[in-house]
């Protein structure tokens, strides 16, 4: 073990010691040497394995909080039920919202867990939780699940971005913007929030395609004079950045939705979530690792049943046809689709009819790579707690961690410290994973 | 028990080196630097890369000093002296300038905020200006952050530290912690911590309580005459935790005993009164936070504070701590450099905290100056201080050099070094805006692709750097009607030197290639300079 001790290593957190003392004994005393290696995409070996094993993720973000029970987890019965039924689903013994009809057809594409309990009920911090699994620490700032997946999944020399996150209407935003933390701006978002096409991809008038090249390169050129006899992660990074800038502005076609048949647009639904999906749909296709698609004004303190009776159907639509399309072109046995938020919304219906913030027990769905569809995990009669199979923001990550073929115990780097990718002590709900 | 505690204190204590063996107090701070550092370069039998030149030396004083690069003038007076004491002399009229105070402020609104931003707004830096700008020694600074006082003018914003991190006591307890002692005792939250000896659920929960009392009352931060901490150790059954320091160092709080039910009604009644006329609660007779300061800054306990504050200042100016990483400072992770960081630690205190002084001795040592480029086959690693270390340019280093390289040289030649002053003040306040397009540097920094489309495509930086204009750069380029000229001219504004043979051969060729365009010639020159490496950094 290197001489430099700076790290949590302990037992009450329960890391496998030997895998602890091999990775501390791997890092040597050259603590440094770990983070010029930041990108070990770069190993041709390592890239070639990744790229067999690609997976993708899209995450449909459910701003606000979406009610489980007019969705995943209906409770027709009980006093606190609300005016829809459940429906059988495809899958045997399995009932849904009726406002989900689509969804229920498709029942045996989907894991749909109805245990979490996930404590944090405010959004700020509730959103922080639920992007990144765990909470931050006074000196650490943890990378989302969008900047992991683009760290694990991406390639360096990559043409299009690895990280996109669509994030319009305005509810929540502030709380949720995607963080690559202590990953650094190598693996921040492309975030767009103004429209479906990104920022500073297009060139802008007054320099002709040419000159833009070549100014390009005469940069490069003077970059490299500058780096000769210097070594530096940073500068690494920035050279490489800019060696992507031309890739990534090619890719502004990804962007264009008028490039899809009416057929597959219909498919989606016109509206800006179906859009914003359908995009992130061609962006997985061209190897993009992660998007997230973001639908705001779930936070329905009142008017539950009128929001719900609104946006579940298109939801519905929108997965029902992301399911349809990944399947068409054979993506969905590569691709994870995401349905989570922050919270889910209370049981009980406040005198302005609506629900209120809820994290005790509430569901979200998992579809596609590495999981086995149908239910993990109930809530009590009254959906007020968990009743059975708990599952906690750091479960559910390590879950989603390991359907994507990534280790959940796996460490990063801050200098020498290692930071578990989830919270220490915590393993997969091993029951789903395919 | 308390053998063990007072056997982790000695040991602390060794690490620090006893004092008798240090160089005299009474040498230059910059001697005593190359000292320790040469001697652990000779030991390990390593050589140095050499100094650099003036042109380097100058743009790394500026931007570590006062934020920003030189101008083309500055940078030809400090070349073109022969005075032996230049480089004292520059040092010293940059640290005297405003343009330090308000990069200082910057770097330590930046070092409060730590790498998750909690920062507390204009007021925590207007506070932070002003304590820079009258030279108040750490010690003061510390108290007033930790104990403000709302009603007094000189310390207004500084609450701004612990309002913003109240609601989260865990958070204060850590981030105090970290910030002034070097210390991140966040594992021993839930257990001892398992490789460091000196943390254990006792330090945690001990520093805990010299906050646990302390609540936001309506905007004013409050402090109740009561409050204990409890916890449930790993082993045993659930405690009472000690007001105790980080060396162990325990203190016997009056008045343990909790209210009743009464007395808590009427303290409640009492705070309710003053948020209702938005006045400051005065402190309780027993301020635990007011003991935590009285504690830390005492001789032996002091240690943590000056150690820590003489690293960060040194990884500030260096690019690298000789603790690493800055709030890993204990025991099992000793310093590359004992000897240098106990002395420094040591003139810290019995300076009474000035920081101009460390900060100066620093900046004149030559380990300061030494070139950042390496040649040889093996790069010494970032603990020996052989090479010049890159530091990406901060969002405001950033956003202000930009505005100095691409504005029209002649505009800073006015004579007068005031109105030069003025100048520069607004150039950098109208760069504030544009600094929040970039990332608050961190160790081991990644620059993404934002800022590479941001450079590449966005037309408010088009706009706002390459536009045409009386005062910019392009303007007075396109007035050079001979190309060689305009490309040194260039260069020398962005770069801060002259440009090399092949530079000019380069460029000239690049621009004589496009005639038929030629401003928009210059202009694409100027824009692989300042979206280039040797721009992004201070090298």
């Amino acid at each position: 073990m290197g001489k430099h001790k700076t790290f949590c290593g302990s037992g009450d957190h329960a890391i496998s010691r030997r895998g602890f003392l091999g990775t501390a004994a791997a890092l040597g005393t050259a603590a440094f040497a770990d983070m010029t290696q930041l990108n070990l995409l770069s190993n041709p070996a390592l890239a070639g394995e990744l790229k067999k094993q690609q997976k993708r993720v899209i995450l449909l973000w459910l701003a606000g909080g979406a009610s489980q029970v007019e969705t995943w987890d209906p409770k027709p019965g009980a006093a606190t039920g609300g005016p829809f039924r459940a429906i059988q689903t495809a899958m045997p013994g399995v009932h849904i919202s009726e406002l989900m009809p689509r969804m229920a057809d498709r029942m045996k594409h989907t894991l749909v867990i109805r245990s979490l309990n996930t404590k944090n009920a405010d959004h700020g911090g509730a959103s922080k939780l639920m992007m990144r699994g765990r909470r931050d620490e006074a000196n650490v700032k943890f990378p989302d699940l969008g900047a992991v997946v683009a760290r694990e999944m991406g390639r360096a020399d990559s043409k299009v971005p690895d990280y996109v996150t669509f994030y319009t209407q305005t509810e929540g935003r502030g709380m949720a913007p995607g963080d690559a933390g202590f990953l650094g701006s190598r693996y921040a978002p492309m975030e767009l929030t103004t429209n479906n096409m990104p920022e500073n991809i297009r060139k802008v008038d007054g320099i002709s395609e040419l000159d833009h090249q070549q100014r390009a390169d005469l940069r490069d050129l003077l970059s490299k004079q500058f780096a000769q006899g210097r070594t530096s992660p940073t500068l690494g990074s920035q050279n490489e950045a800019y060696q992507r800038v031309r890739g990534l502005m090619s890719s502004e076609a990804l962007f264009d939705i008028t490039k899809e048949s009416d057929k597959v647009r219909d498919m989606y639904g016109r509206g800006q979530f179906g859009e914003q999906t359908l995009i992130a749909r061609r962006l997985i296709e061209a190897g993009v690792p992660f998007v997230r698609v973001a639908r705001a004004w779930w936070d329905s303190h009142g008017q539950n049943f009128e929001t719900h009776q609104e946006m579940v159907p298109e939801l519905d639509q929108v997965m029902a046809a992301l399911i349809d399309d990944l399947k068409d072109r054979g993506l969905l046995e590569h691709t994870l689709i995401i349905t989570l938020a922050e919270f889910g919304r209370t049981p009980s219906i406040n005198p302005s009819l609506g629900r209120d913030h809820f994290a005790s027990a509430w569901s979200c769905s998992l579809t596609g790579t590495g999981v086995k569809p149908g239910v993990y995990g109930k809530s009590d009669a009254t959906g007020n707690k968990v009743a059975e199979g708990e599952v906690d923001a750091a479960k559910l990550f390590a879950t989603i961690y390991s359907a994507l073929g990534i280790n959940p115990h796996k460490n990063y780097y801050l200098g020498a410290r290692p930071i578990p990718l989830v919270e220490p002590g915590t393993e997969p709900i091993t029951e789903v994973l395919a | 028990m308390r053998s063990r505690r007072l056997a982790l204190l000695a040991l602390f204590v060794a690490a620090c080196v006893a004092r008798a063996d240090l160089l005299p107090a009474d040498r230059p701070i910059h001697e005593v630097i190359d000292h320790y550092v040469d001697a652990k370069l000779a030991k390990v039998k390593t050589t140095s890369a050499p100094q650099v030149d003036d042109v380097t030396l100058i743009r790394r004083l500026m931007l570590d000093l006062v934020g920003r690069i030189p101008t083309p003038a500055e940078t030809r007076s400090f070349v073109e002296s022969t005075d032996p004491q230049k480089r004292e002399k520059l040092v010293d009229r940059l640290m005297a300038s405003p343009g330090f105070v308000r990069h200082q402020a910057n770097q330590f609104e930046a070092m409060l905020a730590g790498p998750n931003s909690r920062g507390g707004g204009g007021g925590l830096r207007d506070y932070l200006a002003r304590a820079v700008g009258e030279s108040r020694p750490w010690d003061q600074v510390f108290r007033e952050l930790l104990l403000p006082d709302e009603d007094d003018p000189k310390t207004k914003g500084s609450s701004d530290f612990l309002r913003s991190r109240v609601s989260d006591i865990d958070r204060v307890t850590i981030d105090v912690s970290v910030v002034f002692f070097g210390v991140n005792v966040s594992c021993a939250q839930c257990h001892d911590h398992p490789l460091v000896n000196d943390w254990k659920q006792d330090h945690f929960y001990g520093m805990k309580s010299f906050f646990a009392r302390t609540f936001d009352n309506g905007g004013f931060l409050a402090e109740r005459e009561y409050g204990l901490v409890r916890f449930k150790p790993t082993k045993g059954p659930e405690r009472q935790a000690k007001m105790m320091f980080l060396t162990g160092m325990a203190v016997s709080a009056p008045g343990v005993k909790e209210p009743t039910k009464d007395e808590e009604k009427k303290e409640r009644e009492k705070f309710e009164q003053f948020k209702k006329d938005k006045k400051a609660p005065p402190p309780p007779s027993f301020s635990a936070r007011a003991k935590l300061v009285e504690v830390a800054l005492q001789s032996k306990e002091s240690e943590y504070f000056s150690r820590s504050i003489a690293n960060r200042l040194w990884h500030r100016f260096i690019g690298y701590g000789l603790v690493m990483p800055l709030d890993q400072m204990h025991t099992e992770n000793p310093p590359s450099h004992p000897e240098l960081l106990s002395w420094l630690a040591r003139d810290v205190h019995s300076n009474k905290y000035d920081l101009r002084r460390t900060i100066r001795g620093i900046v004149l040592s030559k380990t300061y100056s030494r070139s950042s480029k390496w040649t040889a086959e093996t790069v010494p690693g970032p603990g020996t201080f052989a090479v010049g270390r890159l530091k990406p340019l901060t969002p405001m280093q950033m956003a202000a050099s930009l505005k100095i390289a691409t504005t029209d040289p002649q505009a800073f030649e006015t004579g007068k070094p005031e109105e030069l002053e003025k100048r520069i003040e607004g150039l950098e306040s109208s760069a504030r805006g544009f600094a929040s397009s970039f990332a608050q540097p961190t160790d081991d920094f990644q620059i993404g692709v934002n800022e590479a489309l941001l450079f590449s495509n966005s037309d408010k930086l088009a706009r706002e750097f390459l536009a045409d204009g009386n005062e910019k750069l392009i303007g007075r380029v396109n007035g050079i009607s001979d190309p060689p000229k305009a490309i040194d001219l260039i260069v020398r504004s962005v770069l801060c030197r002259p440009a090399t043979a092949d530079e000019q051969r380069v460029l000239t060729e690049y621009v004589t290639r496009r005639t038929d365009r030629l401003a928009d010639a210059y202009r694409q020159v100027i824009w692989a300079l300042i979206s280039g490496s040797e721009f992004r950094f201070n090298h």
